[in-house]
């Protein structure tokens, strides 16, 4: 459909983008306009690029049977790896979370990525997360220890507490990551509320 | 409370954090002296934000911020400290309370008295009892301030004082009323309203009558809004 503006030209491609580019977090109408001049005026090829990864990336990926991150195989690779030690599960976030924690180089178990956390108050439970799908996959009769990484803030905190309590019962060990002043962390710099729950989590010392 | 205004550490909770841009926050929070006002936390979401910890749901702050439009701009968030961060099931349970607080309080009306309810709630909450006298008078202390308070000394169609041993069922917005058949409303019994209004809940029918009531008002008064914390609760429980 021809939307006719008030100048009388019609434009309604370049509104459908503009449009389309606001389901960005945080790109209002403004940002989105000028994303959509840009790349239809100095960045034809970009924009090309754009449609052509976003075309692909639309077809290709789905979520791994196995972890539930992005892969364009049923089950990707890192859950097919053979250098990896299967008895260990870690349950993240997000994508960028099982990133980040192999970036350190001191895991070298599975993963389980949950797609988003507990938050009651957007109406987020245990169904939109597919609960049941990690309960099965936990419970494959190979992983012995399940490794609780959520984030440590209040979502993430309801988020570990419930799949503790759940895997439990489901007869596996779980552990949780420890929380705390950061690596070269000096108390003067740090936020009142880190190191709170630093002391209040302390531990024997020897 | 119009025109332009400078807030300076203004006690106060966060009820919830929605994420504005890549590195900012809208914050709704709960203050002492100005009700629930929606803040703009800019750069809160960037890695190395000194207000990323602080702003943390069910701990008490002090807070200031500026500004005259709808969304002020929080210049400033203080951690107050001493109320443990909540659990298990007392963390959904605090959900609840920020979303009733979200969804029945007007923005911008202070409720002074509603806010220490809420405090006490949060510290009973904290220390792990999930079926304490605080929730109850939290929800009471809400219902009054928004101008539902409960009647629980007089029946409502006679006036009779409430009778300790009588039963009876609450109607919304009337009060108690001695009645027998009354549909699919709840009965109570005339101790159950009488502990109510003494805030004793150490009998557990009390608290088991209470909390009942409770819901049927809130439920009343959310005028079918559902409350999205109660059903992740409630689905929890069945896992
Ligand atoms: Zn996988």
């Amino acid at each position: 459909m021809t939307r006719v503006t008030r100048r009388g030209e019609s434009s309604s491609s370049l509104d459908e983008l503009i449009e389309a580019l606001r389901c960005l977090p945080g790109v209002g109408p403004k940002s989105a306009q000028r994303m959509a001049y840009h790349l239809l005026q100095r960045d034809r090829r970009g924009a090309e690029r754009l449609a052509h990864g976003l075309e692909t990336a639309l077809q290709r990926l789905r979520h791994c049977t196995r972890c539930n991150n992005f892969s364009e195989a049923d089950v990707c690779d890192r859950c097919t790896s053979q250098r990896r030690d299967p008895t260990l599960l870690c349950i993240v976030e997000m994508p960028v979370d099982a990133i980040s924690m192999e970036q350190t180089h001191a895991f070298n178990g599975l993963y389980y990525v949950l797609m988003g956390r507990l938050s009651p108050l957007d109406g987020i439970g245990p169904k939109e997360l597919a609960f049941e799908r990690l309960f099965a996959r936990a419970a494959d009769g190979v992983v012995k220890e399940v490794i609780l990484a959520t984030n440590f803030t209040n979502e993430g905190e309801a988020t570990a507490h419930y799949l503790s309590e759940l895997l439990h019962a489901r007869g596996l060990k779980v552990s949780r990551i420890a929380r705390g002043l950061p690596v070269g962390g000096e108390l003067e710099f740090t936020d009142a509320a880190t190191v709170a729950q630093a002391f209040l989590d302390r531990r024997d010392f020897t | 409370m119009s025109g332009k205004q400078r807030i300076d550490a203004e006690p106060a909770y966060v009820l919830h954090l929605h994420p504005y841009s890549e590195t900012s926050l809208v914050v709704d929070v709960f203050s002492r002296c100005h009700g629930r006002v929606p803040l703009l936390a800019r750069g809160a979401r960037r890695p190395r934000s000194a207000m990323r910890g602080t702003l943390m749901a069910f701990q008490p702050l002090e807070l200031g911020w500026f500004g005259s439009g709808e969304v002020k701009t929080l210049a400033k968030a203080e951690w107050m400290g001493g109320v443990p961060l909540l659990t298990g099931r007392c963390l959904l349970l605090g959900y609840y309370l920020n979303e009733l607080l979200m969804k029945m309080l007007p923005r911008e009306d202070a409720h002074p008295a509603l806010y220490d309810a809420y405090g006490e709630a949060l510290m009973a909450l904290a220390q792990g009892s999930a079926d304490a006298p605080e929730l109850r008078r939290f929800e009471k202390t809400l219902l009054k301030e928004l101008g539902y308070g409960l009647t629980l000394d007089v029946d409502a169609d006679s006036g009779a004082p409430i009778a300790t041993e009588a039963q009876y069922c609450y109607l919304v917005e009337r009060g108690p009323v001695a009645k027998v058949d009354a549909g699919d409303t709840p009965m109570l019994s005339g101790k159950t309203l009488l502990d109510m209004a003494a805030d004793d809940y150490t009998d557990p029918r009390t608290r088991q009558q209470s909390k009942q009531l409770m819901r049927q008002l809130i439920a009343h008064h959310m005028g079918g809004k559902p409350l999205h914390s109660r059903r992740v609760f409630v689905e929890l429980q069945e896992l």
